[in-house]
């Protein structure tokens, strides 16, 4: 039985198709990165998998049932984008609640909440109250709140996303402890180096719809090409090489993205236009920008959409 | 029984904010003792002061739960509501919860004005019915609550004041329980039984004078009450949507 499994699934808002017949079956206690620019549907899939909105065609299944019953049955944890902690109430009693309405439905021994507080590190915070904490803190209590009840999924919809890089790390670690006990974690992101680094698996989306889906590696190696770059003072029009389909000015270097290093590297030569010469293969954040057609101001994306077609075939 | 949680953790919320279960009650009493000394109420002498009392301790405890709706819609844009949602609890456990808060806001006010009633303006009534006027109004004001909350998830904290206001206000003054809906002219007072107000007045005043709760009073009540739960049953599914 897979952790997730979505089938067909498409949600708009008016006219915006936010998730397009997207499938997408996750394996049970993996980590599994969704990458994905603004608006790629990142947020609306994981609505429809926490049962929040209900797709518009599609079916959608967590953990062998209905989302909302997977919920109700206290075995999925999620921490929404946005939100902040409520005043009122401490810590300790905050995350105790979750932890105690998860209890009530509990199949199995529930670790204390000390423990639980432990392994999500905010013992330190078990006295404050929750609307007074920084970021940082507030971050990780929100995520304490998202694993009190043991959960076999939990979701984290950008986890990270303003948080300075100590409190990312201190984060990840209390991440990383809920994977180890076996749970399958789901996360969305921006951080191209949190998926690289995090996931056992990243998933692509873009306009609603999956463009790549595989381990880091596997996701590089997808984009056939290279980067070529030189001083840009020695450039001729970048768009009669061979090889090349895209190009962005970064201050006094062009880089250009090739499917045919070699044949770009010899054009350049032959038109006089090599120095500093230098060729990279592509990096997660290159994959993602072709796979996503990215829009980079300062560049010529022509080439782009043939690129990323490829790769979805 | 995971409602009990829930509602303990709201309960702490709520107790921890003083300053809002006394204003629930500044505006009733005051009211009370000025309406009555002035002899703008219901009539003269014990059942007159009753009348009033039971009048304005309602108004006072339609105020309070009307008040927690506003702070319902206030925890909103938290995403509290949300993360509620995310939790092994059903919607209707949630808003019987927090109804059952907002009847807690409502004691305060039912208190001050029955103590009023009793030590400064002289309602005389036998302990028994003392006990069963308190009870009626508290516990009649569970439609209402509920009607509350679902403010609290349909609208903004703007909108779910302005909605509680004209409940707080109009259905007060509608439901007679400001003066005597016998006062109005009769279509106004056909109009005025068929609120939940005036049943929920009604409940109290009949006891106060002895006489049964009415069952037209009674299945009045129990309709809205059905209508409102449904009512925030849906605001709350809705005011989750968003992730």
């Amino acid at each position: 039985m897979n952790a997730v499994d979505v089938r067909g699934v498409s949600k708009g808002f008016g006219d915006v198709r936010a998730v397009n017949d997207l499938d997408l079956r996750l394996e049970r206690g993996r980590t599994v990165a969704l990458l994905g620019p603004n608006g790629a549907g990142k947020s609306t899939l994981i609505s429809m998998i926490l049962g929040l909105r209900a797709p518009d065609a599609g079916t959608v299944r967590v953990l062998g049932g209905t989302p909302e019953r997977a919920v109700r049955a206290g075995r999925v944890g999620a921490m929404p984008q946005t939100g902040r902690l409520i005043g009122g109430v401490t810590v300790r009693e905050l995350v105790g609640f979750v932890q105690r309405a998860h209890a009530a439905v509990a199949r199995g021994p529930m670790p204390s909440l000390d423990e639980l507080m432990a392994v999500a590190r905010v013992s330190d915070l078990a006295g404050r109250r929750a609307d007074a904490l920084s970021g940082g803190q507030a971050q990780r209590v929100r995520f304490a709140l998202a694993v009190a009840g043991a959960p076999d999924l939990i979701v984290l919809d950008e986890p990270t996303a303003a948080l300075d890089i100590e409190s990312r790390r201190e984060l990840w670690t209390a991440i990383r402890a809920c994977a180890e006990r076996g749970a399958t974690v789901l996360f969305s992101t921006h951080y191209l180096e949190e998926a690289d680094a995090e996931a056992d698996r990243i998933v692509v989306v873009d306009r609603g719809r999956i463009v790549a889906d595989g381990t880091s590696d596997e996701i590089k190696r997808r984009v056939p090409g290279r980067t070529v770059s030189v001083d840009a003072s020695v450039l001729p029009d970048p768009a009669g090489l061979p090889g090349v389909v895209s190009s962005e000015v970064d201050g006094r270097r062009v880089r250009l993205h090739t499917t045919d290093a070699d044949a770009t590297v010899l054009a350049l030569a032959a038109a006089g236009a090599v120095r500093d010469l230098e060729v990279t293969g592509a990096s997660l954040e290159q994959a993602f920008l072709t796979l996503t057609h990215t829009e980079d101001p300062s560049g010529t994306h022509a080439g782009t959409h043939t690129v990323a077609e490829e790769i979805v075939r | 029984m995971m409602l009990v949680h829930y509602v303990r953790l709201e309960l702490l919320r709520l107790l921890r904010d003083p300053g809002y279960l006394i204003m629930t009650l500044v505006s009733p009493l005051t009211m009370y003792l000025v309406f009555t000394n002035l002899d703008l109420g219901g009539g003269t002498g014990s059942d007159g002061a009753a009348y009033s009392m039971v009048g304005m301790a309602g108004f006072g405890a339609i105020g309070a739960v009307m008040t927690s709706g506003v702070s319902i819609a206030e925890d909103k844009p938290l995403g509290w509501i949300r993360q509620l949602r995310l939790l092994p609890l059903a919607p209707s456990q949630v808003v019987v919860g927090r109804a059952l808060c907002a009847m807690v806001a409502a004691l305060p006010p039912i208190a001050a004005v029955c103590l009023a009633g009793g030590l400064v303006n002289g309602a005389s009534l036998s302990p028994g019915r003392w006990l069963a006027v308190v009870l009626l109004l508290w516990l009649g004001i569970a439609p209402l609550a509920v009607l509350g909350v679902g403010f609290g998830y349909l609208l903004t904290a703007q909108k779910a004041q302005m909605a509680g206001l004209t409940v707080y206000m109009g259905l007060s003054l509608l439901g007679g329980l400001w003066f005597p809906i016998a006062r109005m002219p009769s279509w106004l007072a056909d109009v005025s039984r068929v609120t939940p107000v005036n049943r929920y007045g009604e409940l109290s005043w009949q006891v106060a004078g002895g006489h049964a709760p009415t069952l037209a009073g009674t299945l009045v009540l129990a309709a809205w009450a059905t209508a409102f739960t449904v009512l925030a049953v849906i605001g709350y599914r809705r005011s989750a949507q968003a992730v």
